[in-house]
């Protein structure tokens, strides 16, 4: 017979702490280990991006009783510290990914996780291309670029259940409620596609605060709208459903 | 007169760059001399900062401060996906 033991993933994005954050955040975070097996964040930890912000959500997170896994957002990069703020979180314990991948040990199971800041370019039929101006084909590339390196890294990765962390929107549908106009400056549909071809079991994301808690890649992935405004709570609790061997 | 539609544009602006906010998702209406900010923050102190650079940027206008605030502190419940 089956046994079936759920991995529970405590996930939020967009907590945006400013300094006037410190010693707030934590406290949402009481006896998040009762709840979930690791904490993803996915992006947009500070409000400017600046060291003294980085130093306050590394402070909020330290030494949580479960693992945590981040991925900045476009706020920590707005300062140019994006590295600086990286190993400020480091330093305090959190698993930093930056288009790469982790295998954390949740009891029995191995859960890897893949991502990265993620970036635009819009959904297909409706996307930018990499043509024309130096300016738009920089633009799509550094999203090929990563959605290429998500690919490689879930391709790499062993584990009984693989989730993606991005900040950006793989798909349209979780954006519903943001104005259309600006769907390409919150996601593409490359990272999608990247997830698609290469597999995993979940798919959370940031940066569209008015968009949707809920919605599906094409080849069928479920993708969670993590922004604390979306979630209106510290966190959603997800529980992915493994299913042991007979 | 300058177009409200400029105007809305270059308070959207400002909330998003002035490094005292650096809000992107609030939307900004203006109705002949009044000015509405909707939206969402997670703190008090962001609100006022809003209102404080919309006013700044527009101070011929009536600011109506309608953002609200998410007071995330409750877990909620669990999604179980199977
Ligand atoms: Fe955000
Ligand atoms: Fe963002």
């Amino acid at each position: 017979m089956s046994i079936l033991t759920d991995l529970r993933i405590a996930a939020v994005g967009d907590i945006h702490l400013g300094e006037d954050g410190r010693g707030h955040y934590r406290r949402r975070l009481e006896g998040i280990e009762e709840r979930a097996d690791v904490f993803m964040l996915a992006g947009d930890l500070t409000r400017h991006g600046t060291l003294q912000e980085g130093k306050v959500v590394a402070d909020e997170l330290r030494d949580l009783p479960i693992p945590a896994v981040a991925v900045l957002g476009n706020h920590d990069y707005h300062s140019d510290l994006q590295d600086e703020i990286a190993e400020e979180l480091r330093d305090a314990g959190v698993i930093v990914l930056d288009d790469d991948g982790v295998v954390l040990q949740c009891g029995e199971k191995k859960l890897g996780v893949v991502g990265g800041k993620g970036f635009g370019g819009g959904f297909a039929g409706k996307c930018a291309s990499e043509f024309g101006e130096r300016e738009i084909k920089n633009f799509v590339a550094h999203t090929r670029h990563i959605a290429e390196a998500w690919k490689v890294a879930l391709k790499e990765i062993v584990a009984d259940e693989r989730v993606v962390l991005s900040h950006y929107s793989p798909i349209k549908e979780t954006l519903e409620g943001e104005p259309p106009e600006i769907y390409p400056f919150l996601g593409s549909y490359l990272l999608a596609e990247a997830v698609d071809t290469a597999g995993a079991d979940l798919i959370f994301h940031g940066h569209a605060h008015k968009g949707s808690a809920k919605g599906m890649t094409p080849g069928g992935i479920r993708v969670r709208n993590v922004a604390l405004p979306v979630l209106g709570r510290a966190y959603g609790v997800y529980c992915l459903e493994c299913e042991d061997g007979f | 007169m300058e177009a409200p539609q400029y105007v809305a544009a270059r308070v959207q602006q400002a909330l998003a760059e002035d490094g005292r906010t650096n809000e992107l998702g609030i939307r900004v209406d203006i109705r002949g001399d009044q000015l509405f900010l909707r939206g969402q923050v997670s703190e008090a102190e962001q609100r006022t900062r809003l209102g404080q650079v919309a006013h700044e940027t527009a101070p011929e206008l009536h600011v109506h401060n309608e953002i609200n605030i998410v007071d995330a502190t409750e877990p909620g419940e669990d999604e179980h996906l199977d």
